[in-house]
């Protein structure tokens, strides 16, 4: 199967230095990206990559005496291609802070408690229908350091292989109707209002859901789609 | 027809995880064997404007094996590293070999905290004819400097002595 990447849509993707975000004017490189030709390389990508990357469990939020502080929520997340087809076998890594605004990271300075409970990363592979579902607790916001003002309103963080090297997916996900997050930095530098709500969950009917968790769904679109045929 | 539009990459952020970036830097052993090939070590250290060296970059590859081929079952062309507190990263790997009209490459995947989304390199063991390094103006940044086994290719990502990037 051959695949083609298109060029990204400004609109639709951000990129650049971003005001409000000043760690964009010391990192995103002054000079023009350069379009080059794509070939093998970029158009193939590792088969089976959780031969390097082993899966962990779809739970980040414990149960009985060492659950997690916080609202349980059950995310459910689909990885599908630019053609609406899904992904199956893709591997996504998700991480977030807990329900204090803490990461279980070493370089997070700020003062909020952690949680012993909360185990703030997990690694799964899609299964049939590119879906890949996670019980945790919802992130709580926090403020960014050194900013004036500029808080992060709750997100998960999402990092998605999809079929081929270019179709490499960072991204977050935002949760609906947070008044934060019409004033965050990094979701408003997409310009695009479609694809910015693109970036929120949807809140799922919670009948015949995991009891106890609130329930989200979310869609990953990779890039890539199957290449036309060449004409003979 | 169906045509979805990608969704909005965003920033790694500064907390991604370091267990995430253990473990997979080392492409030359493949299910307990070693794969064909001579082995290299590919280090460097990731500045951001003034050289101030950035901690926790994350760093991933994608390469052929020693004969031009990405779909060798006993080569795992795929590698993640995250650079240390003194923004050095390093891969073993093998040296991969010409693919087709390509001289000898390593694609670089670049992934970061104030990087609104992914930036691609790749690296180059010589100035060489290629139709990648052809559109490139500043040629040498792309080339890996050779110290005995081990190649380095530092990457600057603003200002004096940038690295080029590529809009894919």
């Amino acid at each position: 199967m051959s695949w083609t990447v298109e060029p990204r849509d400004p609109r639709t993707q951000s990129e650049g230095v971003v005001a409000g975000y000043a760690h964009t004017a010391r990192r995103w490189p002054s000079q023009p990206l350069v379009v080059r030709p794509h070939d093998t390389g970029e158009l193939s990508g590792p088969a089976k990559l959780e031969r390097r990357l082993p899966p962990s469990k779809a739970d980040l939020a414990g149960r009985g005496a060492s659950r997690a502080l916080g609202q349980l929520i059950h995310v459910r997340a689909r990885v599908v291609d630019e053609d609406g087809a899904p992904v199956p076998g893709a591997l996504v890594e998700i991480w977030h802070c807990n329900s204090a605004g803490k990461y279980l990271h070493p370089n997070d300075s700020s003062d909020s408690p952690p949680d012993p409970n909360f185990r703030g990363n997990a690694r799964l592979v899609a299964g049939d229908g590119g879906l890949v579902e996670l019980r945790t607790i919802k992130p709580a916001a926090y403020s960014v350091p050194d900013t004036d003002g500029w808080w992060r309103p709750p997100h998960i963080h999402f990092s998605v292989w999809g079929r081929v090297w270019l179709s490499r997916l960072v991204t977050q996900m935002f949760f609906p109707g947070d008044p934060l997050n019409d004033h965050d930095a990094i979701l408003n530098a997409v310009r695009d209002p479609d694809a910015r709500a693109r970036c929120i969950a949807r809140m799922a009917p919670t009948a015949g859901g995991p009891g106890n968790a609130l329930v989200y769904e979310y869609q990953l679109v990779v890039r890539g789609r199957k290449a036309a045929p060449r004409m003979p | 027809m169906t045509r979805l539009t990608p969704t909005a990459e965003m920033t790694l952020g500064p907390f991604f995880p370091r267990e995430f970036a253990q473990g997979a830097n080392d492409l030359t052993i493949v299910a307990g064997k070693r794969a064909e090939g001579e082995v290299i070590e590919i280090t460097g250290t990731v500045t951001e404007l003034d050289g101030k060296p950035l901690d926790n970059v994350v760093v991933e590859i994608w390469q052929a094996d020693a004969k031009g081929r990405y779909d060798n079952p006993n080569f795992f062309g795929w590698g993640r590293a995250a650079t240390d507190a003194k923004g050095v990263y390093t891969f073993r790997t093998i040296r991969p070999g010409r693919v087709g009209g390509r001289a000898p490459h390593i694609n670089f995947l670049i992934l970061y905290s104030g990087l609104m989304r992914q930036l691609q390199t790749t690296m180059f063991f010589e100035l060489a004819s290629d139709p990648v390094l052809n559109v490139v103006k500043a040629k040498e940044r792309l080339v890996a400097k050779r110290e005995g086994t081990v190649h380095r290719f530092d990457i600057r990502l603003r200002g004096e002595g940038e690295t080029p990037f590529f809009d894919d």
